[in-house]
């Protein structure tokens, strides 16, 4: 097995254990900032499964954890899922398009990216000087994710990109 | 028709397909259009999320792509710097001898 597979396989299993951390969740009062954490952990592994099999230097790919929409833009290419989903390109194409609102939201969730906002990790201080912390905020995301059409098939979509990822990828 | 003139004809059609597919789709660079094993594609799209790196995405060979694919989505400034050599392309790229496809202008 190449280097790069060896990594493709660690990132996927890590992707697997945080989804199924993020299912875990479901069964219980968690709150939504360790829910999303998990979810967040997730989405970004399983892109980074995809992205190191891609020639980029593994340095490159660990020091951005802005990867998922850019997975998402182009996963519709993929001819395996077109055919296992029963969709032509142009409709999966335009049915991921649509989730890349909610995906988009979901990137943002890394400290990283939040821009010193929201984040499940780490508190911070709002537009008024109130300092939150994650276990305290609502995190509307989380009602979108569970509530909407397009959040249900996101997570939907998700959790056979994850749980079928040799299947379609590889 | 040799395997070469398969993966021309089956890239371009791909390109050619994208650019119907998305409407803010400027530019698709073929590079090194060269290789028989595998097609790189890098699209220029201002839709695209910024990330400072071009990040190249892996499809396996499928009957419309008959061998492996690169594909990876930067936006125009990105593709500028790119230029200037400010953001590195992924392992073993190079612009040495791509290919540029633009949108064809629509008559109006």
């Amino acid at each position: 097995m190449s280097d790069w597979r060896h990594w493709q396989t660690a990132f996927l299993q890590q992707a697997r254990c945080d989804w199924d951390a993020y299912q875990r969740t479901r069964q219980a009062a968690w709150p939504s900032c360790h829910r999303l954490l998990f979810l967040q952990m997730a989405t970004e592994k399983l892109s980074k499964a995809l992205l190191v099999g891609g020639h980029s230097k593994l340095e490159t790919i660990a020091q951005s954890h802005a990867a998922f929409v850019n997975f998402m833009r182009v996963v519709g290419d993929n001819r395996k899922l077109q055919e296992a989903l029963g969709m032509k390109k142009a409709q999966l194409r335009a049915r991921f398009k649509r989730l890349l609102p909610l995906a988009y939201e979901i990137e943002l969730l890394a400290p990283a990216l939040a821009r010193g906002g929201p984040n499940p990790e780490y508190p911070w201080q709002d537009s008024s000087d109130k300092i939150l912390a994650p276990v305290a905020y609502p995190f509307p995301l989380m009602n979108q994710l569970q509530k909407t059409p397009q959040g249900v098939q996101l997570l939907k979509y998700l959790e056979i990109f994850i749980l079928r990822f040799e299947e379609f990828f590889i | 028709m040799s395997q070469n003139h398969n993966i021309i004809n089956a890239t371009e059609n791909l390109i050619q397909e994208h650019f119907d597919l998305e409407p803010s789709l400027e530019k698709v660079i073929w590079v090194n259009p060269e290789l028989s094993t595998e097609v790189r594609l890098l699209e220029i799209n201002p839709e695209t999320f910024p990330s400072g790196m071009v990040q190249s995405f892996y499809f396996p060979a499928s009957d419309e792509i008959p061998c492996a694919m690169f594909l990876a989505e930067v936006r125009p400034e990105e593709w500028q710097r790119i230029l200037r050599n400010e953001i590195p392309l992924p392992e073993g790229w190079t612009l040495a001898n791509h290919k540029i496809y633009s949108r064809e202008p629509v008559a109006v």
